[in-house]
């Protein structure tokens, strides 16, 4: 095992278009071997097979190369949970049975699963709202693999997955945006009625269901059947542009009208990540996410906004033991956590 | 009463539809017991997948949903209704009426613009084609058929060299 927990995702950079706003944009590919059958109805060796054929054409592409494959041990719970926190695979991947693969790149920017729900989800990550960048980098990454596999393809119904919900363009793509402006002035659930209504799919990044944390939200394609690759990303980032620029008008409707108030939030955001001994993953996002926003409004000037985007995912349970290099309990995690923000955000 | 078309003798209980090549379906009515030894699990009860299930799809089973069995990998439509994911590839064509208004309703339509694969799958059928020679090749020479060898080795050497691996 060789992980650099420190070292997070170049996607988390703090850089890239509106990156005030947008942490990160993010495109999914899902493929199925031709020859196989799929997920739910493959035998082990079927599965062996699929895992051997997806890393050998992987390092066809040269993509090994620039980055590491893990399979077993690497991919249960706890440690699997890791990668899971980074946004680098899906929770189904860590607690399913099947013999599994995971890719990440060097950076962190692109990832594959094997034999999750599908033979093949591979994404890639930009930093802000950046689909020139993510789809681009997805795109080659599929090129290059459907010169070395055969998918199984319909002319009818596109690319075959497992389920109908993702056949045709198998394209997923995503933007994880942060609207405390919005939040805070009650726009979001008409923004949010708005981006369904139009086709989207809208979530908290963190928490199941609608409950979300730090005012953190995923926005994503609904349908991907029907529309070309090209449209599916015009319309999301179409939409998302107006979500952005609501969400900027209601930040400088905030800063105008209720500076102080926001201020004080955002400082005894600080104050308390800062003051805390115990502290809780749910706790240290929410402050941490508005912590953020008072470093995107320029009202926290001595911190960056990578740092804090960062932070966000090092605190969470996984990562921290693996930074800590120790596994711990509940309450130990709670103590060692307001420990590590605390030595984080000394200035 | 059908009776089963494979054995001949009991009554046929569901309906396996095998695809050929062009995807042109033939139906074969087939007998429980005739199913189980041929690994036609569709009519069995498994336990249902969790999170996986399309809720939508659960509200009704038919009974002609449990008889349309996929030839390649057994399920039925009735099991994809129960665990909301589908067999294998064939699967898409064996159900396709039952799943056109389903992916309908998901997509806004069902006809597939955008990328089209066939680059990878000329590729693969490249690779398909060289490992088949060297099958032969070695057969060839475990015969001690020299002659053919020969032949054999000048195509595997003209494919290799066209496909660069
Ligand atoms: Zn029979
Ligand atoms: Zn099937």
């Amino acid at each position: 095992m060789k992980l650099a927990p420190e070292k997070i995702g170049a996607w988390l950079s703090g850089s890239g278009p509106d990156s005030d706003v947008v942490i990160s944009t993010r495109v999914r590919f899902a493929r199925n071997l031709v020859d196989v059958p799929f997920v739910v109805r493959m035998k082990q060796f079927e599965q062996e097979l699929v895992l051997e054929t997806v890393r050998w054409a992987l390092a066809d592409t040269g993509y090994l190369k620039q980055g590491q494959f893990f399979e077993e041990e690497m991919l249960v719970e706890p440690d699997g949970l890791y990668f899971v926190e980074r946004h680098l695979a899906s929770p189904d991947l860590i607690t399913c049975k099947n013999r599994k693969g995971l890719f990440v790149s060097e950076d962190e920017t692109v990832s594959l699963m094997v034999n999750e729900e599908d033979h093949i989800r591979f994404q890639v990550l930009a930093s802000g709202f950046d689909f020139a960048t993510a789809f681009g980098k997805a795109a080659e990454l599929d090129e290059k693999l459907e010169g070395q596999l055969a998918y199984a393809f319909s002319p009818e119904f596109g690319f075959l997955t497992a389920c109908p919900t993702n056949v045709g363009t198998a394209l997923r793509v995503s933007v994880f945006l942060h609207l405390p402006g919005l939040v805070l002035t009650r726009e979001i659930e008409k923004v949010l009625r708005g981006a369904y209504a139009l086709g989207l799919l809208v979530r908290g990044v963190y928490g199941e269901g609608s409950e979300t944390r730090g005012n953190l939200f995923q926005v994503s394609n609904r349908q991907t059947l029907g529309q070309s690759e090209a449209e599916i990303v015009e319309v999301v980032s179409g939409v998302c542009r107006q979500i952005i620029d609501y969400e900027h008008k209601a930040r400088q409707f905030l800063m105008h009208n209720l500076r102080v108030e926001v201020e004080d939030k955002v400082f005894r955001s600080l104050g308390l990540l800062r003051g805390a001994r115990i502290i809780s993953t749910e706790e240290a996002t929410n402050l941490l996410a508005t912590v953020r926003f008072g470093v995107a409004l320029g009202i926290i000037n001595e911190l960056k906004l990578a740092e804090v985007s960062q932070l966000l995912i090092l605190i969470r349970p996984a990562n921290l033991q693996v930074i800590l290099g120790e596994k711990l309990t509940g309450a130990e995690q709670e103590e060692r956590r307001a420990t590590f923000i605390r030595e984080k955000l000394v200035r | 009463m059908k009776l089963c078309d494979i054995c001949g003798k009991k009554e046929a209980t569901l309906v396996v539809r095998q695809l050929d090549k062009d995807g042109k379906a033939t139906d074969l009515n087939v007998c429980a017991e005739c199913a189980k030894k041929r690994g036609l699990t569709g009519v069995e009860e498994s336990p249902p997948e969790s999170g996986a299930v399309i809720t939508e799809l659960k509200s009704k089973v038919d009974d002609s949903d449990a008889k349309v069995v996929c030839m390649r990998c057994g399920m039925s439509f009735a099991e994809f209704k129960r665990v909301g994911k589908l067999g294998c590839a064939d699967c898409y064509q064996t159900f396709a009426e039952k799943l056109r208004p389903i992916i309908r309703r998901l997509h806004g339509s069902v006809q597939h613009i955008g990328k089209t694969a066939n680059q990878g799958r000329k590729r693969a059928q490249e690779r398909l084609e060289i490992q088949r020679l060297r099958a032969e090749l070695e057969k060839a020479i475990k015969q001690e058929d020299y002659e053919k060898a020969a032949a054999l080795r000048d195509r595997l050497k003209r494919r290799e060299d066209e496909t660069g691996s």
